[in-house]
């Protein structure tokens, strides 16, 4: 007190000063750092734990899940003990469910594409009300539950369904696709088609229409503007559609669990199968980390595309 | 290296009775242009006149509702852009940020499939005549304002067009750059012989590279004229207040000591009436004098009048370099005048003789300057 009131600096406001760059950015971290111990914490620590037990390091934590599983092999040297991953990658059954994996999510995520993109370009090109039913319609699947989904398709489809009873009826034999891969693809491309939909029409509306009537009037049909212009100019967002809609199949489990077969199934449910039924959660896990991989070759692929995208349009 | 050139003699274009409507408005109304082989004209007009319509009809993006469009003698009204011997510049350029320049330029020709070699002879060439030649790598992206205009010229005239289209090519340069590239534009443009059409709200651009004018307004062509018969033989009102600056007064009364110098004094009173001198011609008046600030000539000094001239105080100087804008008050009626040198000051007086009154009714010239006297003789009587 009697510092302001003789007019002179209080001694401790002096040394508290801090810059206002130095403030901005502490509370810029501060608020930052929630979601980043909350992602640490529960997804981070959970991650390297399953990995350590996939290696056989079955003590501290993971000694619980070690003492309740079958089949749980033990580290045998400081990093561990791939057994674990010999046993998965040695049962025929996981290389042939890990190839319907990838070829579900490959045929799938080109079906989505496809669509979206078929759908975009009809909204771009011709416009008119039965486009934009069309874009609407994609959207649709967004608002109805994958269980609920599910269960429709493979009603749908099974062998006294909808499908089978009309082809009956004009006396034909129609085809059986419930509890089959077919079946699993369609649904995946039916939970898939919204999103990568929305994605395509934003890539696609966002080109200027005097990229595309100079193409145009450079002679190029409608094919070659779609070819040359449209597609490569919503490239980004038809990756970001492509690798959303893969990780997102490849993971799948509700779908392929509801309207798949018993065997071949998709990794997502042999993970649970051999969790929970067989009791092998290390060989679970070892699925869950193929899976991972995985999905992370996708990812940075989506990342290389960006920054290439990026680099030839001067951004970086 | 070849340089892309074609002079066809016939490959002028003829546009007659041109109408669109759009959304129940008339954009465009019984438009008719005639542009000789190798010619630039420049379609000029305020925004919203329908220039760039006009152009959109002419390059195939829109179907015109009655009317042809007719390129080197052939029609080509029901063909599209894709099938037609034009190539147009796009307002924003249009390239495409995927491609580098080479490419875009490239992208017309291998579109038509034409062999590779020759592909890069003739890109090149075209790079080379528009001086950018060593950006044949870069993105557009990399390249400034002015270069990618230089680079979206060269994708169109690397397609050797009969017709030359440029939508507002200069409007998203800066003053300084504008002044050169439109000079390259029309050194070009002539150099290849390609009949161009242009589409600009500025006068400036249009009447330093056109070889004529088409003012347009509210859909409908006023005037189609060489520059300077343009600037010196305004048919209508529009043109006279559009082109250049022009005093436009309701009432002959401030002309009346210039013109019928034979009445001395003429009316002092009368002098308020043209108070709201250089109104807007949006509608434009049963009757109209224009005379542009050129014509109007200042004398400093309220000593000895010279005869017809009209006393005046000087109420703004705006000095334009070389020359001064003069803003004069004439008992009550504003004119605008010019003086070179040294300026008068704010506040100064002199008299005003007016030379090449123009008489406009409903907007229409009736009478130039020759016969400007006897006109205002008979309006007097």
């Amino acid at each position: 007190m009697t510092d302001i009131r003789s007019g002179r600096r209080a001694p401790v406001g002096a040394r508290r000063r801090v810059s206002p760059e130095a403030r901005r950015s502490g509370i810029g971290l501060a608020m930052a750092l929630p979601p980043v111990v909350l992602l640490a914490l529960f997804v981070g620590v959970p991650v390297v734990l399953a990995i350590g037990f996939s290696l056989g390091h079955t003590g501290g934590l993971n000694s619980t899940i070690a003492s309740i599983g079958l089949n749980t092999r033990e580290a045998t040297s400081w990093w561990g003990t791939a057994q674990a991953y010999v046993d998965v990658f040695t049962d025929p059954r996981f290389t042939r469910d890990l190839g319907v994996t990838i070829g579900v999510t490959v045929v799938s995520t080109l079906i989505v594409l496809a669509l979206a993109l078929g759908i975009a370009l009809n909204l771009r090109l011709r416009g008119g009300r039965l486009a934009s039913v069309f874009a609407g319609l994609a959207v649709v699947p967004l608002f109805i539950p994958v269980v609920i989904a599910s269960w429709a398709i493979l009603t749908f489809y099974s062998g006294d369904g909808f499908v089978r009873t009309v082809f009956a009826l004009v006396g034909l034999t129609g085809p059986t696709w419930g509890y089959t891969t077919v079946a699993v693809v369609i649904g995946s491309v039916w939970t898939s088609l919204p999103f990568a939909t929305l994605m395509a029409i934003s890539g696609v509306q966002s080109i200027p229409d005097a990229m595309i009537e100079a193409a145009k009037d450079a002679g190029a049909s409608s094919f070659s503007i779609v070819t040359r212009i449209l597609v490569p100019l919503s490239a980004i967002p038809l990756v970001i559609a492509a690798t959303f809609t893969a990780i997102g199949v490849l993971g799948s489990f509700t779908v392929p669990y509801f309207t798949g077969p018993n065997a071949p199934s998709m990794l997502g449910v042999d993970i649970s199968k051999y969790f929970q039924a067989f009791n092998h959660p290390q060989q679970a896990i070892v699925m869950a980390v193929v899976v991972f991989v995985l999905a992370s070759g996708i990812a940075f692929f989506y990342v290389w595309a960006n920054f290439r995208s990026a680099k030839k349009e001067g951004r970086v | 290296m070849t340089t892309p050139t074609k002079t066809d003699a016939r490959s002028g274009l003829t546009v007659t009775a041109l109408t669109k409507v759009l959304s129940n408005r008339t954009i465009v109304e019984n438009f008719e242009l005639d542009v000789a082989a190798g010619e630039l004209v420049a379609l000029l007009g305020p925004s919203g006149c329908g220039k760039t319509t006009t152009l959109r009809m002419m390059a195939g993006f829109l179907q015109p509702d009655t009317g042809s469009v007719s390129i080197g003698g052939i029609d080509v009204t029901d063909k599209g852009p894709d099938k037609r011997p034009s190539a147009m510049v796009f307002q924003n350029y249009a390239l495409w940020p995927h491609l580098t320049v080479f490419k875009n330029v490239a992208f017309p020709l291998s579109i038509k499939r034409v062999p590779r070699a020759e592909i890069t002879e003739r890109v090149m060439a075209a790079l080379e005549t528009v001086n950018l030649a060593h950006h044949a790598h870069s993105r557009p992206a990399h390249i400034s304002g002015g270069e990618q205009q230089r680079a979206a010229l060269a994708r169109a005239i690397v397609q050797r067009p009969d017709l030359l289209l440029l939508d507002e090519p200069l409007s998203n340069l800066d003053a300084k750059l504008r002044v050169k590239v439109r000079e390259e534009i029309r050194d070009i443009q002539q150099r290849l012989g390609i009949t161009t059409v242009m589409v600009t709200h500025d006068q400036d651009e249009a009447m330093a590279i056109s070889d004529r004018v088409a003012v347009m307004n509210a859909g409908r062509i006023e005037q189609v004229s060489t520059p300077t018969e343009l600037y010196a033989n305004p048919r209508t009102l529009f043109v006279a207040s559009f082109i250049g600056s022009m005093n436009v007064l309701p009432a002959p009364t401030l002309f009346e000591s210039a013109s019928l110098s034979h009445v001395p004094n003429a009316a002092p009173d009368a002098a308020a009436d043209t108070s709201s001198s250089g109104t807007s011609t949006d509608d434009p008046p049963a009757e109209a004098w224009a005379v542009r600030p050129e014509d109007v000539l200042f004398e400093p000094g309220s000593g000895a009048r010279r005869a017809g001239a009209t006393p005046v105080e000087v109420r703004r100087v705006l000095p334009h370099g070389h020359f001064s804008e003069l803003v004069l008050n004439a008992g009550g009626a504003e004119v605008r005048s010019v003086a070179g040198g040294v300026p008068p000051a704010v506040g100064d007086h002199g008299t005003v003789t007016l030379n090449n009154v123009r008489h406009y009714v409903d907007g229409v010239l009736v009478d130039g300057r020759a016969r400007t006297a006897r006109v205002l003789a008979g309006v007097k009587a």
